[in-house]
């Protein structure tokens, strides 16, 4: 009995030590959670490894992404290996086990030569470079006039405001509301005897979407800044609850200089804090810092996060594909605005624009007036 | 019930899953801690089937919610049939009976529209059912809240009726494609499973048991070609339900080795967007074939 309880102790410890592991490797364990592997000794033979590793899996992990730093924590902490492959093998025929198809796939499959191509374009990229002349032709946003200014602030104001007020599936009373609320109706009646039936009406209830703006402050982007200041001043009249980050080759947090002070003052100070304000660009890199640092603060699952840049990436377009993708699932609606779409024979063909592509609801035009007026008739038809 | 591990192996095994020891593990545990399955994976890889088997396995019945943005507690839940009770009361009235007999008998549970979690929570055969909440993430924040509520305690409140709770926990199985996170308080009540495509031996393992008259050499290329395809990059990989598709289709024209013709002829059982199709059918083809024949062959020599 003694030694059982003393065994069942030293078993707790490790378990215990084990949630710490994970948990400094990024992994954060939910005591209930804990518990709940504790309670499922009861049911597994704690010395089939393989039992073991499943139940620790299935109670202790809730996201995909953790999966790979759990099983690594798990082969270490638990020292003797145990691979995947082993679980699924049953004793008898091992032999048989050799035929995985993957073992064959290390000769060279079309994937792994298609990875050794990827360089190669990366490198196509660079030289393409960035010229001088192709701005201008495009400043047009930036050399507006104060009549155009507030033209363009007012179609600004409608995109954000179709961007923020976005009906939702859900419904809310209202009196002139198209629908019948049948069961309010029927409530309402029930009150009040049968005298008459005064219908009551619903609508679709207005969402108000939670924003989040990165804007690329990268030297290429440097002649959009008057748009991109229009821009967070219509959101910032329309939506009270805004996030902005900026980012060149880091990303940084404005939202909180952005509150009290008018956007102009505020970017002044911007970039006074922003080191890298008009410097070279790295969207993967800045995106991962946005993932692992902001992301779980900033973002719920009903934000619109809308990127202001032009996609010129120097980073690496594999990091870029994989933060495109985490970023995806954290957000209900993922924009692109673009300030080069617009010019003719503009294609999308800078690595970093091209990466982002598929992770793109909406991929739009904004630079100038114009295109700026086709926005926002894009979005009252997609959205409404 | 399931007392084992090897019997849930067994059991799934028999009306069809071949579910790995991993599956098993977690299937086994959430039936003995009485947790909800939180089931995440590429389409296709069997999902929902897991839902399907398992109310087979524990013989009862099979209660679907599919949600969708939007979805709400009058439609999740329950809701009262207005114009059943209207008729009703005016039936009544006519006949003179008293007005709070009139109120008691409308809010009955004949007036009663039980919704999916109603009726799993009521649950109406001997064994509790099996609750198959399907593809999660397409619905919103307010649903899962209130699904968090449902899930920890298993009861419900009707005003004009009471506290309705479950009599036994059904056992409820969370699916979800991933198009988007979930809130981590509904997914700490659940026991989590990630389940990948299979490996070529596990997919061998589920076309033979599920087109049972299907040739060896024929399944071996089929499978072979599906891993070989899902190292690639397509907008929508081809799953199980997939291969099952293809495997049936070759079958009925009585192929039994793939060439390029009956390929592309097929080969819209295995891709289903034609941007996918254009890109396999401009790259690659033929060397996919070549390599799932030679995998076939490979496997025929271990074989003998």
């Amino acid at each position: 009995m003694n030694t059982e309880k003393v065994e069942n102790r030293s078993m707790m410890g490790r378990v215990v030590a084990f949630s710490r592991a994970l948990h400094r490797a990024g992994v954060d364990v939910n005591s209930g959670n804990l518990i709940d592997f504790c309670q499922s000794f009861r049911f597994i033979e704690i010395g089939r490894r393989g039992d073991f590793y499943a139940a620790a899996r299935a109670t202790l992990v809730s996201r995909f992404d953790d999966l790979e730093t759990f099983d690594r924590v798990f082969h270490a902490f638990w020292s003797a290996p145990i691979s995947t492959m082993e679980m699924e093998v049953t004793d008898e025929d091992a032999d048989d086990q050799n035929l995985e198809v993957s073992d064959q796939l290390d000769e060279p499959v079309d994937t792994v030569s298609e990875e050794e191509e990827e360089p190669e374009g990366e490198g196509d990229s660079d030289e393409i470079g960035y010229s001088p002349d192709e701005v201008l032709m495009h400043k047009d946003l930036a050399a507006m006039n104060d009549k155009e200014i507030e033209k363009a602030r007012q179609v600004i104001a409608q995109i954000v405001d179709i961007i923020a007020n976005r009906r939702s599936r859900r419904r809310e009373p209202q009196k002139r509301g198209v629908e019948i609320d049948f069961r309010r109706t029927w409530r309402r009646n029930a009150l009040y005897g049968r005298d008459g039936v005064a219908l009551a009406r619903r609508r679709r209830r207005i969402k108000k979407t939670k924003l989040m703006l990165l804007c690329d402050v990268s030297g290429s982007m440097d002649c959009y800044s008057q748009f991109l200041i229009q821009f967070i001043y219509a959101l910032k009249r329309e939506i009270r609850d805004v996030e902005v980050g900026v980012f060149s080759t880091r990303m940084t947090p404005i939202s909180r200089l952005l509150k009290n002070k008018s956007v102009e003052e505020s970017l002044r100070e911007v970039a006074d804090t922003v080191h890298d304000w008009a410097g070279g660009t790295d969207i993967g890199g800045c995106l991962r810092e946005f993932n692992d640092r902001f992301a779980r603060e900033m973002l719920k699952a009903k934000t619109v996060m809308i990127i202001v840049s032009d996609g010129w990436d120097r980073g690496d377009a594999d990091l870029m594909r994989r933060e495109m993708e985490r970023l995806r699932r954290r957000v209900h609606k993922l924009m692109w605005l673009n300030p080069l779409l617009g010019s003719p024979g503009y294609q999308p063909l800078c690595l970093g624009m091209k990466t982002a592509l598929p992770y793109l609801d909406h991929f739009m035009a904004a630079h100038n007036l114009e295109s700026l007026v086709q926005l926002a008739k894009t979005l009252r038809s997609v959205w409404r | 019930m399931l007392r084992s591990i090897e019997e849930v192996e067994t059991r799934f095994g028999r009306e069809g899953y071949i579910a790995d020891r991993t599956l098993a593990t977690t299937v086994y545990l959430a039936v003995a801690l009485g947790k909800p399955i939180f089931l995440e994976g590429e389409p296709g890889v069997g999902k929902t089937e897991v839902a399907k088997v398992m109310a087979q396995v524990l013989d009862t019945d099979l209660i679907r919610l599919q949600c969708y943005e939007g979805l709400d507690a009058n439609t999740a839940l329950y809701e009262w049939n207005y114009p059943r009770q209207m008729l009703e009361m005016r039936l009544e009235e006519a006949r003179g009976i008293e007005k709070q007999e009139i109120g008691r008998s409308i809010f009955s549970e004949d007036f009663l529209l039980k919704r999916p979690l109603l009726r799993a929570i009521q649950g109406s055969g001997s064994n509790p059912p099996v609750l198959l909440i399907d593809e999660v993430d397409r619905s919103d924040e307010e649903f899962e809240a209130f699904l968090l509520e449902v899930l920890s305690d298993f009861q419900i409140t009707i005003p004009e009726i009471g506290t309705i709770s479950a009599q036994k926990v059904p056992f409820a199985v969370l699916t979800s494609n991933r198009t988007r996170e979930l809130h981590d308080a509904l997914k700490r009540r659940c026991l989590y499973l990630w389940i990948d495509y299979p490996t070529f031996r596990k997919e061998m393992e589920i076309v033979a048991s599920r087109v049972p008259r299907i040739q060896t050499g024929l399944a071996q290329q089929v499978c072979g070609f599906m891993q070989l395809m899902r190292t690639r990059d397509f907008y929508k990989r081809p799953g199980i339900a997939e291969t099952i598709d293809w495997a049936l289709a070759l079958m009925q024209m009585e192929i039994d080795e793939l060439d390029s013709d009956t390929v592309n002829a097929t080969l819209g059982c295995v891709l289903k967007y034609k941007e996918d199709i254009e890109k396999l059918q401009e790259d690659g083809l033929p060397q996919i074939i070549e390599k799932a024949r030679a995998l076939k062959d490979r496997a025929m020599r271990l074989k003998n």
